[in-house]
């Protein structure tokens, strides 16, 4: 058949010369340009001709640019009656308080015109002491996601329609009273008194309900563990600040750790030196993952997952053996050396020391509790009387839920701040027992994994929309209050507060806000003697968010039915003396069989690789894993955004062959993990610190149904970790003792903010240790020195410039390393005050991120300039070494870097346009209306802190995922600052717009500054109070004082003479031996650079 | 004698008292002065000088109804007070009146005392006939003649003239050419003359092209300094948008000298001076629901209409409407202005920057707002209170100590010298 032939037309058929010559045309005409250009007749008849033509093109051209330059018509629409309390353009700051079921803050919000705009930390919580912690600062940002559901919603079929709470209260009413089976109400922790009222209120109008706790990431062993050591299954109170030796056993309690904005606080009272505190806490971190915790220890010992449990049998026969006591049955373990110091610095510190446990597993809890016990602890650094109420979820309960809701056992199931379809182990089949429930609510704020499998959705109000209040801590309360008129506020088809929903199906009809004050006047006014009414009390708690009673011997006079299980009402007081109730309580000890214990946690046989899940500092549980802010924020170990992945020990790696992302390289191998037949692929991260034959993955990420980000950006971040999480003796464990790794061969690039680990032996982080810095406080932080024609000078005396005249205020920041703990909280809370936009991640791997403060990690190298100096290595071979940070266990320090505001700025005297120019108060300031973006400065600026607006991401499609895109998301602008657009440089202003509104009420008042009028974003947020900020002309500022006194005091790079105007203090390590991240050789050295800039004088 | 002598007794007295009185009245302007600017921060709100009724009673003969002038201090200071104390005539008063008067214990009696000298020695200004009483659109009183429609006129007619003697030099010079016997000149057009007159007249051509592109050349160049300028004094350019309600400040602020922060109350403690809300146009508007004119009164009615006001039935029965005031002073949103800074800490009248307001309509642009003239303004303004507010006290002892080498009219603090021109001090 294939021997026919069709022809295209009789040229073809007869081949002629001209046919055959074109076939090889691909255009078979030529275009007439020349019989165009040619033809005058054309050219003259037609009727547009050059001249016209431009002509026209002038006239347009004009026409246009007169018509743009007419001035737009703007509205001012001011409110018809104005609510008294609001002045436009005056913020007003409400107490409220912050809880997801996982972390939990007291606040204060900033709102603007009504709307709220920042979150920054009640200073008069006794529990989180005014700070906040990177995810709380993002939680406003929460409230204006576009992916949140307006209004109840029911199913049918595949698709969600939308509802009225009438219908909705209606059709669920007539369900759960026909339920059959019972009606289970699952929540995260709930640690609102009022909320478990309500909850109360429903099981008593439905009697066959059962109220479950389930937590994501859980201490149920812990609970369990003093169930048995306490006789009360409740999680103690920690005082990190009364501790001088603190061990870590795998518990990151600065990042996530129970309460770690707490902690984070007290482990930062005791590490702060200065001129009338000499001395410090010593930290002993062991852990398998390299944590923000264990980089800020003294000494970090890495350790196998499986090896942890014995690290606290053998810790507790060391402790043991000194203090006296009966010993464990024991395994030897490669790190007894560490163990056996760790436990003399803890019996040397008997009664101020302090052991804690990330593990799970009530064995080794058991055996922590035994060591505090033998320490003395109790009573001292540990709270047993005053229990933290932070943490209730059991892990039993919720497995037996499981369980029957796969039997067909429960009628109805109503989820509350919880999400287990993304959260509960593999192992537990959470969905399809999910599936087999008759009536199915949720409460979630969005259709989010849990949600979009259950037939109503009735959303939630956000935290700052609501009323609530809360009880992290016995004798410890606090209220949240809106700030907003709820934002999806339809009469009946709005979002509802889960609580009024749930008081309307029981049958009461009041409002939730009159509800807590009925609990409050029956439960929590009693419990004070401050306050002689009701109303009195309720009004003062209300301003000042938090509160703590018991204070002062009151008797509480009701029980409170939101702890477990209360044992002493007596008073809420830390005690330094032992009570009647502790020697009880103590003399129970003895009845507990450790050596049980310490069998089963010996029986534990470890693999060839061990998987430990964590929780990352930004991401956390993954509540928040539709926060932009969040995935932007670069992991304070990795220094990776909008991703998660395995990080693995360098040795273990080249060993295996991935690639090692060393040299700045961004390319990493993608590898599949499998445990327990769960795969997932991820790619490998170097993760120098990380115990060898342990992997570590994130927990949080790979949220498919989070919101609208995952579409947003074009794919889902990360991969879910939590299937990993396995059910052993009753709780989750957070790891898997034997995984398989496999090289897909498959390469990504990871966007890392980071990508140079070390620094090269340069001392941009000074440091010192303890016994050093009692010796001399200025060890460590030598003078810079140059060689000049005049002999050898201090660096910060040689001046190019003259100096700048300071009539007026001299602004000041001071930043301590030794505080500095790098959360990032300063970080989310920069990016929410100054309006800074997502770049997302492509851009973040081209260098492009727009923070304008970073936390810039360092860890130390084996190659140092001794090192060299010993082994003979060339200067090229040192350097290249220099560039890889220690594999085995570094040292890590953390250094915020943001604008120094150079008196002598490198900046500022190249820019062609002086849009960059210096304040006489000393600051660098920035016009960015001036800038035309030659980046000259950002070149010229030896701190890299100038970020170049490279698109219009307020308005660019490719960039729909940063929060100004979003008419929602656009409400948490901060409207005293501009919104930068496309080709300006950015840097940090110090918060100019604070300075400004802190001088002007001074100004007002007719009174001098003090250092409470102005306090920077990041200064406010730090959980640490790492960050001092004020006037250096006035002598009597903290700062002024501070840098008089303190000899840690330096300036990054003052040989360059930039007079930065930031200085930072010596980070002094409590460790035995001298090992500095930026190692030098003993001595000063001198910088052997050509001193080509001299005063006048010397020339 | 005696009847002399006690006439000149009577005018030694009367000349006496007259004295005396020019001598009491001498000083009390000066007491009435305090009195003035009390009255116009509490009362004017509420009280007209006149007999008609705002809020309250209008208060033309008002010290022939009270009691006495104690009464009156009382009355002021606390009504309430009074009232119930019984007092037969505050009782009386009271049982007229709509709604209960504020009551002022914040003022001392020495001011309430100087509110009732200015209140007594006040003289109703005479009345101007003014058109513009209404504030109807806030239209021009009058069309002035309009130089360039003069110019236009002038142009057309002379072209008009021109063309009519070119019509008649032409019939004229074809009646001579009959006589002469020359064949008749074919008309030719005005246009061809023209240039055969150009071509002929080369340096007169050049000049004229010369003056006429120049002028144009700096007529753009003035035109272009306006561009995005909604005011420029130079230029006489003056934004005065069409507002949704012809808000006449001249009445408010002008004729019934309401002090400014009356309504545009956060000047003092906000960036924003704020556009009062309709709830405080009702204060006052609630009993005033007629303007001087009929277009006034329609204006009223728009003010009920926004805040939901049946007058008739007197109750807030409607729904509300926000108002679309049209913004006037436009600042680039990447400058930060803040009113408290300027009004409260540096003392600056509302006229500096707003222009006289008391003989506006809507209110208009004056200033162009531009950066040149906020700085000019800096360099020249002195901080006010600078000495005596604490806050300045170090950098005022410092900026001293420089000033001393200089001659005398170059101490001055200007905002300048305290970095008030610098770009982060507004831009950030």
């Amino acid at each position: 058949m294939a021997t026919k032939k069709y022809w295209k037309g009789l040229e073809e058929l007869n081949k002629s010369p001209e046919f055959v010559q074109n076939a090889n045309n691909e255009f078979a005409e030529q275009i007439p340009v020349e019989k165009f250009l040619g033809d005058n007749n054309l050219a003259d008849n037609s009727g547009t001709n050059r001249r016209d033509f431009l002509k026209f093109l002038g006239f347009s051209v004009t026409a246009a640019s007169l018509a743009a330059c007419e001035t737009p018509v703007n509205k001012a629409i001011p409110y018809v009656v104005k609510p008294e309390e609001i002045t436009p353009g005056v913020a007003n700051w409400y107490a409220s308080t912050f809880h997801d079921g996982y972390d939990y803050a007291a606040v204060i919000v900033k709102t603007r015109e009504g709307r709220p705009i920042k979150v920054e930390g009640n200073e008069l919580s006794k529990v989180t002491m005014g700070g906040t912690s990177a995810r709380v600062q993002a939680s406003i940002l929460s409230l204006y996601d576009s992916s949140r559901l307006t209004g109840p919603v029911t199913k049918s079929g595949e698709t969600w329609n939308p509802s009225t709470w009438s219908n909705i209260d209606k059709e669920i009413g007539g369900k759960l009273a026909k339920a059959t089976g019972g009606i289970r109400i699952l929540t995260s922790t709930i640690i609102s008194p009022s909320t478990k009222a309500v909850i109360a209120d429903f099981a008593a109008k439905y009697p066959n309900t059962k109220h479950v706790t389930y937590d994501a990431v859980s201490y149920s062993g812990m609970a369990k563990a003093n169930a048995q050591t306490f006789g009360q299954e409740v999680i103690p109170s920690y005082h990190f600040n009364h501790a001088e030796v603190i061990v870590g056993i795998g518990a990151d309690f600065l990042a996530n750790w129970l309460s770690p904005i707490e902690y984070a606080n007290q482990y930062s009272k005791t590490r702060k030196v200065g001129k009338n505190k000499n001395k410090m806490s010593k930290h002993i971190q062991f852990e398998s993952n390299l944590s923000l915790t264990g980089a800020n220890a003294d000494e970090r010992v890495p350790v196998k997952v499986s090896e942890q449990g014995k690290v606290a049998v053998n810790l507790y026969n060391a402790v043991a053996k000194i203090v006296g006591g009966s010993t464990l049955p024991s395994s030897a373990l490669a790190c007894d050396a560490a163990i056996a110091k760790a436990a003399k610095e803890l019996a040397d510190n008997k009664g101020k020391s302090l052991v804690v446990s990330g593990s799970n597993d009530m064995n080794v809890q058991l055996v922590v509790n035994g060591i505090n016990q033998l320490l003395d602890n109790y009573g001292k650094t540990i709270d047993i009387e005053n229990p933290s109420y932070i943490r209730q979820g059991d892990d039993a309960a919720f497995a037996e839920l499981v369980a029957e809701m796969a039997s067909g056992k429960v009628g109805a199931i109503i989820t509350y701040n919880t999400n287990p379809v993304y959260t509960a182990p593999a192992s537990l089949k959470f969905a399809e027992a999910y599936n087999k429930v008759g009536v199915r609510i949720s409460f979630a704020d969005r259709a989010d994994e849990t949600a979009s499998m259950a037939q109503y959705i009735c959303p939630d109000h956000h935290y700052l929309e609501s009323w609530n209040d809360y009880n992290p801590k016995k004798a410890h309360y606090s209220l949240a209050q809106p700030t907003i008129t709820p934002l999806f506020a339809a009469q009946n088809s709005g979002t509802r507060q889960a609580q009024e929903t749930l008081m309307v199906w029981s049958g009461n009809t009041s409002d939730y806000h009159s509800y807590i004050q009925k609990i409050w006047m029956e439960r929590v006014y009693p419990m004070q003697g401050k306050y002689m009414n009701f109303t009195e009390f309720w009004n003062n708690s209300l301003h000042d968010g938090a509160i703590e009673v018991g204070k002062g011997g009151e008797v509480a006079a009701m029980p409170m039915t939101d702890s477990t299980k209360v044992v002493a009402p007596v008073v809420a007081e830390m005690k330094s003396d032992i009570t009647p109730e502790l020697i009880a309580v103590i003399k129970e000890i003895g009845k507990v069989d450790l050596s049980a214990a310490a069998t089963a946690i010996n029986a534990v046989k470890g693999g060839a690789i061990e998987l430990a899940l964590y929780e990352k500092v930004a991401i956390g549980n993954g509540n928040q894993g539709n926060n932009p802010w969040l995935h932007e924020l670069p992991d304070p170990i990795s220094k990776i955004t909008w991703d998660n992945y395995i990080t693995m020990s360098p040795e273990d790696m080249k060993e295996a062959g991935y690639k090692l992302m060393e040299r700045q390289d961004r390319e990493s191998s993608v590898l599949t993990l499998t445990s327990n037949g769960i795969t997932v692929k991820l790619p490998v991260v170097p993760q120098p610190g990380q115990a060898r034959g342990t992997v570590g993955i994130a927990v949080g990420y790979g949220r498919d149904k989070a919101g609208k980000l995952a579409e947003r950006t074009g794919t889902v971040v990360g991969q879910n970790a939590y299937p990993f999480v396995q059910i052993m003796n009753g709780t989750m464990a957070y790891d898997s003792l034997s995984v398989t790794l496999a090289n897909t061969n498959e390469i990504t690039e990871l966007a890392g903010t980071q990508i140079h680990h070390t620094m090269m032996g340069r001392e941009i982080v000074k440091e010192t240790i303890l016994s050093e810095y009692q010796k001399n406080p200025k060890s460590g932080n030598h003078d810079e020195m140059l060689v000049t024609h005049a002999g050898i000078v201090k660096a910060a005396d040689i001046d190019l410039w003259n100096e700048h005249e300071r009539l007026g205020h001299k602004w000041g920041m001071t930043i301590d390393l030794n505080s500095c703990i790098g959360c990032g909280s300063c970080v989310v809370s920069c990016t929410a005050e100054n309006n800074v936009a997502v770049v997302g991640k492509d851009q973040v791997m081209k260098t492009r991120e727009m923070h304008w403060l970073r936390i810039d990690r360092y860890y130390s190298s084996d190659m140092t300039k001794d090192v060299a100096k010993e082994t003979g290595e060339g200067a090229i071979q040192m350097y290249l070494d220099m560039e890889n940070p220690s594999t085995q266990n570094p040292k890590v320090v953390f250094q915020p870097i943001m604008c120094q505001h150079c008196n002598h700025a490198p900046c500022e005297t190249v820019c062609p346009v002086i849009a960059t120019n210096h304040s006489s108060d000393g600051l660098n300031a920035m016009a960015y209306n001036r800038c035309v973006g030659t980046r000259y400065c950002a070149n010229n600026c030896p701190f890299k802190v100038r970020r170049f607006n490279w698109f219009n991401y307020n308005e660019n499609p490719d960039y729909t995922f940063n929060p100004t895109q979003d008419d929602l998301g656009r409400m948490v602008l901060n409207p005293d600052v501009v919104v930068r657009s496309r080709g300006v440089m950015e840097k940090c202003s110090m918060c100019i717009q604070r300075i400004q509104g802190g001088k002007l009420e001074a100004k007002k008042e007719e009174r001098k500054l003090v250092d409470s009028d102005i306090k920077t974003a990041c200064q406010q947020s730090c959980p640490t109070n790492a960050i001092w900020f004020g006037d250096l002309n006035d002598e009597t500022s903290a700062i002024t004082v501070l840098r008089k006194e303190d000899e840690r005091n330096y300036f990054i790079l003052e040989e360059l003479g930039i007079k930065p105007t930031v200085s930072y203090l010596t980070k002094v390590r409590n460790a035995d031996e001298s090992v500095s991240v930026g190692k030098m050789p003993e001595g000063h050295e001198v910088k052997h650079e050509e001193a080509k800039s001299e005063k006048k004088e010397h020339a | 004698m005696d009847t002399i002598c006690k006439q000149s007794k009577k005018h030694f007295l009367a000349i006496f008292s007259l004295l005396f009185l020019s001598f009491f009245l001498s000083i009390n302007p000066v007491f009435a002065q305090d009195g003035e600017k009390i009255f116009k921060e509490n009362c004017a709100v509420c009280h007209s000088m006149g007999k008609e009724t705002v809020t309250g009673p209008g208060l033309e003969g008002v010290m022939k109804r009270v009691p006495s002038e104690e009464w009156l201090l009382k009355w002021i200071k606390n009504n309430d007070a009074l009232i119930k104390s019984g007092d037969a005539y505050a009782v009386k008063i009271n049982a007229f009146a709509e709604s209960q008067m504020t009551t002022f214990t914040n003022l001392s009696d020495d001011e309430i005392k100087s509110v009732i000298a200015y209140i007594k020695a006040y003289v109703p200004p005479v009345k101007k006939v003014d058109n513009n009483a209404g504030g109807a659109a806030g239209a021009p009183s009058e069309e002035e003649g309009n130089p360039l429609t003069l110019l236009i006129g002038i142009i057309a007619f002379l072209i008009i003239i021109v063309a009519v003697l070119r019509g008649v030099r032409h019939s004229l010079k074809n009646l001579q050419n009959e006589k002469l016997g020359i064949p008749e000149i074919e008309k030719i057009g005005a246009w061809t003359e023209f240039k055969e007159w150009t071509r002929s007249n080369k340096t007169t051509t050049g000049v004229f092209v010369l003056f006429i592109v120049g002028g144009l050349v700096s007529a753009g160049w003035y035109a272009l300094k306006d561009i995005g300028i909604y005011a420029n004094p130079e230029t006489k350019l003056e934004y005065n948008p069409e507002q949704p309600i012809a808000f006449s400040h001249k009445i408010h602020a002008g004729d019934n000298a309401i002090n400014c922060q009356y309504c545009h109350s956060g000047v003092e403690r906000s960036k924003t001076a704020g556009i009062p809300t309709v709830n405080v146009c009702m204060n006052c508007h609630r009993g005033i629901s007629k303007g001087q004119s009929e277009a006034g009164t329609a204006e009223i009615a728009k003010i009920y209409d926004a805040a939901g006001w049946d007058p008739q039935a007197a109750k807030y029965n409607k729904p509300q409407k926000a108002i679309q005031w049209v913004k006037v002073h436009n600042l680039q949103d990447f400058v930060f202005f803040s009113h408290q800074q300027h009004v409260k800490v540096g003392k600056q009248e509302c006229a500096t920057c707003h222009g006289d307001l008391t003989t506006m309509t809507t209110a208009k642009q004056v200033q162009p707002l531009s950066m040149a003239w906020c700085i000019d303004c800096h360099r020249t303004t002195e901080v006010p209170g600078m000495k005596d507010n604490p806050y300045y006290e170090s950098l005022h002892k410092k900026l001293a100590e420089k000033f001393k080498n200089l001659p005398k009219d170059q101490r001055k603090f200007t905002v300048d010298k305290m970095g008030g021109i610098e770009c982060g001090k507004c831009h950030y």
